[in-house]
């Protein structure tokens, strides 16, 4: 009898080591846009140094932020790398998700997110960015960190953000549609969707949001699951900086007039990043966004994020920053 | 018969016993119980409260019925529900009204005349299927952001359901009585108006149902456009903020539009068609 429960307990205890000794080969789902923004991350696996600190990483492509970190939310990917949207920080005021580190960030000399004026707007007044006081914005979404952009601009030209007409259009094809056809006078576009449109005339280019206002645009976030392995996550961010280092010194260096040089240097890198946002290298040197060579994060303007989100009635009110950053990772600016 | 085999069971040797059969054509009434529905919505409501109180499922993924009636109250109180429900309410009115008079108006074209039926079936086949959404940016480059393409949404689908079921309505009026009115020499207008019409009502109202829905289906995709205020905006909004109880409240404000319709389209059906 005793026997038999002996042989028992030991298979149980066997099959639980050799689920535990599985564990420790972390497998780490990470959820991210096919954008350059989030360049470290895809150095990071096509060099290998996740597999180098003992990570197996998959990466799950998104078309949106805000999916991302639903996803994470969730538990569908483990970490995810996008930018900061007041949905996410809703799902972080909720105890969801956590923010780990920074990525991407709005700064001089670093195209990102710019202001474009439709051509009959321009014609009539429209030519730089503080003039979009009282005139009619297109953007994908409210709350959104284009919304957020404006925000900024109306706190440092000292307009009301009430005198902007915000005109959500959900989708970028929108958007599109509606400045080439004259009933926005002005939208916030990412570079990305917006050369199109200035190579075709359709546009004219007011400047850029990192000129304007720089900001923290773009971090890692996890979900409680993947928090709870704090071995995984020291790792993971480790790989994801020791990426953050080079592609700053060896990419962002070379940034001159917004565009990246394409040299024996940058090459690889910039290889590494077309392959994964399926863009030729001499489209890949132009948007460039910068990243903190330390994977710090703003904290200061995160909590500022949060407060004029709060204000504005798209965030939940109730928590600041403090509550959604996992302190034991975050490097602070 | 049954008198003459049970007395003489020789004779009927190969003939079943009598057997008492009950009446059974009394056809399919299915009554609505008064109760019945309510009494399901309420235990649903609280096993899913239940759900929600005793933290079996996290809020964010199932905000409880309380949170979401918390979240309505909220919204009426400020005032912005009602802002939100007459800007909807204005563009569902305007867009089913445009596309049910122009649906009827070319069912009766198809189902009445052949050049028009050769035509306009090929165009509805062709258009029907054509996404809403997809087409948006059109819509934006041809009618601009106000509220035209907003109620040209609503109206685009609200069309073509409305004219599939008024032709086939038509089609369905018995022939019978449309050859026998011509036989009278009833004139074609007279014949519209007192034999077609209400032969193919039964099937407009029947449409009318569906077209009510797609109406408040599309006020969703409608309000993408560019929209400051409507409940499609609000739910849309709502979705982006992961603001689920506000989502849900939206939600529940676009089906008490859609009882409400249907309220109201079974009072025309029994004033309408009280003949049958």
């Amino acid at each position: 009898m005793f026997g038999y429960a002996k042989v028992v307990l030991g298979t149980f205890l066997a099959l639980a080591s050799i689920a535990a000794a599985r564990a420790d080969e972390t497998k780490l789902r990470i959820g991210v846009l096919r954008l350059s923004s989030s360049a470290p991350v895809f150095i990071a696996l096509d060099k290998g140094y996740f597999r180098d600190a003992g990570l197996d990483v998959e990466l799950k492509f998104f078309d949106a932020a805000q999916p991302i970190a639903v996803a994470t939310a969730t538990g569908d990917v483990d970490v995810g790398v996008t930018a900061f949207t007041a949905g996410l920080y809703n799902l972080a005021g909720k105890g969801a998700l956590k923010i780990i580190g920074g990525m991407s960030r709005d700064r001089p000399g670093f195209p990102l997110i710019g202001y474009f004026a439709s051509n009959k707007a321009y014609e009539s007044g429209l030519k730089t960015p503080k003039d979009i006081a009282g005139k009619r914005v297109a953007m994908t979404q409210v709350g959104s960190s284009f919304h957020y952009s404006v925000g900024l601009l109306a706190e440092k030209y000292g307009f009301k953000l009430a005198d902007v007409k915000i005109v959500p259009l959900q989708s970028m094809s929108n958007m599109a549609a509606a400045i080439k056809g004259e009933t926005v006078d002005a939208a916030l576009m990412p570079v990305s969707a917006a050369r199109k449109l200035m190579d075709e005339g359709a546009i004219k280019h007011l400047g850029w949001v990192g000129d304007e206002t720089p900001w923290q645009v773009s971090g890692v976030f996890a979900g409680p699951k993947t928090l709870a392995n704090a071995a995984s996550v020291s790792k993971l961010l480790a790989s994801l900086q020791r990426a953050e280092r080079e592609y700053h010194d060896v990419v962002l260096a070379s940034v001159k007039d917004g565009t990246a040089a394409i040299d024996d240097r940058t090459k690889p890198l910039l290889d590494i990043v077309g392959k994964y946002t399926n863009l030729p290298v001499d489209q890949v040197v132009g948007n460039c966004a910068y990243i903190d060579p330390d994977g710090k994060l703003d904290v200061k303007n995160i909590d500022s994020q949060i407060k004029w989100l709060q204000a504005q009635g798209f965030a939940d009110p109730g928590y600041d920053a403090a509550a959604i950053i996992a302190k034991d990772y975050v490097k602070p600016d | 018969m049954l008198e003459r085999t049970s007395k003489d069971p020789t004779e009927t040797a190969g003939v079943q016993p009598a057997r008492h059969v009950p009446f059974r054509g009394a056809g399919f009434t299915p009554a609505a119980s008064r109760w019945a529905g309510w009494l399901a919505l309420a235990a649903v409501l609280v096993v899913w409260q239940l759900v929600g109180g005793l933290a079996l499922v996290n809020p964010l993924f199932l905000p409880t019925p309380a949170m979401i009636m918390r979240a309505l109250y909220r919204l009426a109180a400020s005032g912005a529900l009602w802002q939100h429900v007459s800007a909807s309410f204005v563009r569902i009115v305007a867009g089913w009204a445009l596309g049910t008079a122009s649906g009827i108006a070319v069912g009766f074209a198809i189902g009445l005349w052949r050049i028009a039926r050769s035509i306009g079936i090929t165009f509805v086949s062709a258009l029907f299927p054509i996404p809403k959404i997809a087409v948006l940016p059109l819509l934006i480059l041809w009618l601009g952001i106000g509220e035209q393409p907003k109620i040209a949404t609503i109206a685009l689908g609200v069309f073509f359901s409305t004219t599939i079921s008024v032709y086939s309505g038509v089609d369905a009026v018995p022939r019978n009585l449309i050859r026998m009115a011509q036989s009278f020499d009833v004139p074609f207008p007279t014949i519209v108006r007192k034999v077609i019409w209400p032969g193919a009502l039964p099937s407009i109202l029947a449409g009318f149902r569906i077209t009510a829905s797609v109406a408040l289906m599309l006020v969703v995709s409608a309000e993408m456009i560019g929209a400051e205020t409507g409940i499609g905006t609000f739910v849309l909004q709502a979705g982006n903020l992961m603001q689920t109880d506000q989502l849900m409240a939206g939600i529940l404000v676009l089906s008490l539009f859609g009882l409400a319709v249907g309220r109201l389209i079974s009072l025309l059906e029994a004033r309408l068609l009280h003949w049958r």
